[in-house]
């Protein structure tokens, strides 16, 4: 466990989502990161049937990852969180009268995951519904876990590969309430996920992808 | 009565004896004197109860009222009684006398009737005539045999039962049979087959062979002819795959063998004989079983042997495994399965070397795979409740404590089955490691070297070399105590190898060492010298000792765990083959068990 930052990495100039992916593991691969298997995030969404029409529909998001094969977790949009085992799709199952899945909503992430000494990186391809939509990357840095301390240090390691369309501090480090110097988990992680893909989501089809 | 003979005259005395009164200091009684006239009268006149006198009327006003008939009817009966003429004191000696002259003259007249023998005769009582033994002995005899015959009879009525009972054995219904089966295997019937389940899979095994067998019924057999007697009328039929019998040889070597050797470990051991008792499938079952067990452990290991990347890898080559667990030293894991039918099949058999294979660790790998499949049965692996998944507590919290990959794969378990022997061969080996000392005799004098490097000169006289080394054998004695430590989990608390308590050595030095118990209620101290020979000490705890006085200081009951007084060890009492044998017994009995 560390501290995460996730971020959408635009296309390059004239390039699909594979290519560009291509070129993000090139370069990893010349910084001499290791590869070390897949990963997969994925984001399910449920509308609450709740007896007033009227009201908004609050949405709950069931996410996974592959970094917590054995968790799943389930929050509202800037709402409570819940982290739980993964008995927890069963029980939405169960849940179906008062929770309705949105099947066409399901975001995913999916990619190679590499390894440089306390790093770990993930770049993966955003699709929706089998379309890809855009690149997602996320770099943890294993050893600390409170993001004031490293953040400098990330943005660093960042620039050496993604080049100038590095991210700034993760909301969600600067919402908190406490500030920067508390630990973060696996909450934030999801919860930067969950803005990124709420943000391809709105997002139209982008022109020139390839399926 | 009256004229029968001359009178007889009888004269009586009364015994008139004083009452003493007193007795003197020399002697002399005083009587109390004897009651004058006027004083007897007196005496008698008081016995006299005047309140009831002759007058009826006088007793009817003054005694209490009663019934009137009844006591009418008393009255005259006591009056009768009080007025009849007072008994002078001679009076019931007068009447006896007068009875028994009564009697005397009675006996007189029957004897002289008697002698005269014309009224009255004597005759004897008839005896009756004895019965004459010819008598007595037929009748005994008569007795006898009626007892006899009832005995007679019951002996037969049991020896019909028992040899009924040796007849049903016999014949070895087949129904009984299938109970006794039934009662030490599973069975279960299928259709009109009756199967059966010789697997450790009821007992937590994973592995995916069925070990299903067969129970048929034996009809070869020809009533007319005797039974033979082993025959059984019901017969198994196990797995081809399992037949025979089959074990793990487990063995070290230090010389790698020739590439080609590899794979061709087939020796086999004679099966020991079944008890006398068992049945012939019985026996059938139980290598079948063996055999099934002994295919498992193979798999798991040769499984783990691909899986597991250790620095030098691990050989797996048909039906052995090997792996070097030190370099130099070879450790061979081999499935001995043998089918039974070739048994004289070497023209020269080898012989078996008997330090070759290891039955410790065959034993051993026996056992963790039976806690293996303990282990997948236990409590602390099955779901409460039991909808929850499968796995041990820990890992139920890996889900809602979002664990990653790192951490869960800490919580599993990571050792393996051929981890584990393979830990156990080094520590043999390390164990049967000895001192090494490297002697080199040269022409003048003999140079020692030692394990540590110290290199030791030594002169011809033997003397010297036979000291040197039996201060070497108590050093080592006292190293091998420090490293069974380590292995056994107990601490070493102070080790010294030149002592300088206690009597002086004339050769070399003593060494000691204290272990205390991994709970810390025990302590082990060793002092062992070449001279002085070995003296082992064991520390109890204080609540063990019974010495120990009660003490106003010590109240706490805490303070009783603390280790108190020493105790020694009669060391050549002790069961062992050796030093570090009996040291490892001490120990092993001396740690509690969990």
């Amino acid at each position: 466990m560390g501290v995460t930052c996730v971020c959408q990495v635009p296309l390059a100039e004239g390039k699909s989502v594979q290519q560009t992916i291509d070129i993000l593991h090139k370069k990893l691969e010349q910084l001499s990161a290791v590869k070390q298997g897949n990963f997969t995030v994925d984001c399910e969404t449920y509308h609450a049937t709740g007896n007033g029409a009227t009201t908004p529909t609050k949405l709950l998001y069931v996410m996974h990852n592959s970094e917590t094969p054995l968790s799943c977790l389930a929050l509202f949009e800037g709402g409570p969180c819940l982290t739980a085992d993964g008995n927890f799709d069963v029980l939405m199952i169960k849940l179906k009268s008062h929770f309705q899945n949105a099947k066409g909503h399901k975001v995913e992430s999916r990619g190679s995951r590499y390894r440089y000494c306390d790093f770990l990186i993930k770049v993966g391809a955003v699709t929706m519904s089998s379309s890809a939509r855009g690149i997602s990357v996320e770099v943890e840095y294993c050893p600390c876990v409170v993001p004031g301390d490293c953040w400098n240090l990330m943005k660093e390691f960042m620039q050496s590969f993604l080049g100038p369309s590095i991210p700034e501090l993760p909301s969600v480090f600067a919402t908190k309430p406490e500030g920067l110097y508390v630990p973060a988990d696996c909450v934030d992680t999801m919860t930067q996920y969950l803005e990124l893909f709420s943000k391809v989501r709105k997002q139209q089809v982008l022109p020139g992808t390839t399926r | 009565m009256s004229g029968s003979g001359p009178a007889v005259r009888v004269s009586i005395e009364s015994s008139c004896e004083k009452q003493v009164q007193e007795v003197s200091l020399d002697g002399m009684e005083t009587y109390v004197p004897p009651l004058s006239m006027s004083q007897n009268l007196a005496k008698l006149a008081q016995r006299i109860d005047f309140g009831q006198g002759s007058d009826s009327d006088e007793e009817g006003v003054e005694t209490e009222p009663r019934d009137p008939q009844e006591w009418g009817k008393q009255e005259p009966e006591e009056d009768e009684v009080k007025f009849q003429p007072s008994l002078w004191p001679w009076d019931s000696v007068r009447n006896n006398l007068r009875s028994s002259l009564t009697e005397m003259c009675v006996l007189y007249d029957v004897l002289s009737v008697v002698k005269e023998k014309k009224y009255m005769a004597l005759d004897p009582v008839s005896q009756d005539p004895s019965t004459p033994q010819v008598f007595q002995l037929i009748s005994k005899k008569k007795s006898l045999a009626t007892a006899a015959q009832l005995l007679l009879k019951g002996a037969d009525k049991l020896s019909k039962s028992v040899a009924e009972n040796q007849e049903n054995r016999r014949q070895r219904d087949f129904n009984s049979e299938l109970l006794r089966l039934r009662s030490q295997w599973k069975l279960r019937k299928v259709g009109d087959k009756i199967l059966g389940d010789l697997s450790y899979r009821s007992a937590g095994s994973l592995f995916p062979h069925a070990g299903t067998f067969e129970v048929i019924k034996n009809t070869d057999i020809d009533l007319d002819k005797k039974l033979p007697e082993d025959y059984c009328p019901l017969n198994v039929q196990i797995p081809s795959d399992l037949e025979g019998s089959a074990y793990i040889k487990v063995s070290i070597q230090k010389q790698a063998p020739d590439i080609g050797d590899l794979g061709t470990v087939s020796l086999f051991r004679r099966q020991p004989k079944a008890k006398a008792g068992t049945q012939p499938w019985h026996v059938k079952l139980e290598a079948a079983q063996n055999v099934l067990l002994c295919k498992e452990i193979f798999a798991q290991l040769s499984r783990e042997a691909v899986q597991i990347k250790s620095q030098i890898p691990h050989i797996v080559v048909k039906n052995q495994i090997i792996s070097q667990p030190f370099p130099g030293l070879q450790l061979s894991i081999s499935l001995c399965h043998s089918t039974g039918e070739k048994k004289n099949q070497r023209a020269s058999p080898e012989k078996p070397k008997p330090d070759d294979h290891l039955y410790v660790l065959e034993h051993n790998l026996h056992q963790l795979m039976r806690e293996f499949h303990k282990q997948t049965l236990s409590s602390i692996v099955m779901p409460h409740p039991a909808s929850a998944p499968f796995g041990h507590k820990r890992q139920r919290m890996a889900g809602p404590m979002a664990y990653d990959k790192a951490e869960i794969s800490n919580l599993q378990q990571n050792e393996g089955l051929l981890e584990k022997i393979i830990k156990q061969a080094k520590h043999i080996f390390l164990r049967s490691r000895s001192i090494q000392l490297q002697l080199n005799i040269g022409v003048e004098q003999i140079r020692v070297v030692h394990r540590d490097g110290r290199v030791i000169t030594l002169s011809h006289q033997e003397q010297e070399l036979q000291d040197f080394l039996l201060s070497q054998m108590s050093q080592h004695q006292v190293h091998a105590v420090q490293q069974l430590a380590k292995v056994m989990g107990w601490h070493v608390l102070s080790f010294s190898n030149h002592v300088g308590l206690g009597s002086v050595e004339s050769i070399g030095n003593a060494s000691a060492i204290t272990v205390a118990s991994s709970n810390g209620e025990y302590a082990i101290s060793v002092r062992n010298g070449p001279e002085s020979g070995c003296k082992v000490l064991v520390q109890f705890p204080r609540s063990q000792s019974k010495e120990l006085p009660k003490s106003d200081v010590i109240q706490d009951g805490k303070w009783n765990h603390l280790r108190g007084p020493y105790k020694e060890v009669h060391w050549s009492k002790m069961e062992g083959r050796n030093f570090v044998y009996k040291m490892e017994l001490l120990m092993a009995a001396l740690t509690p068990c969990p």
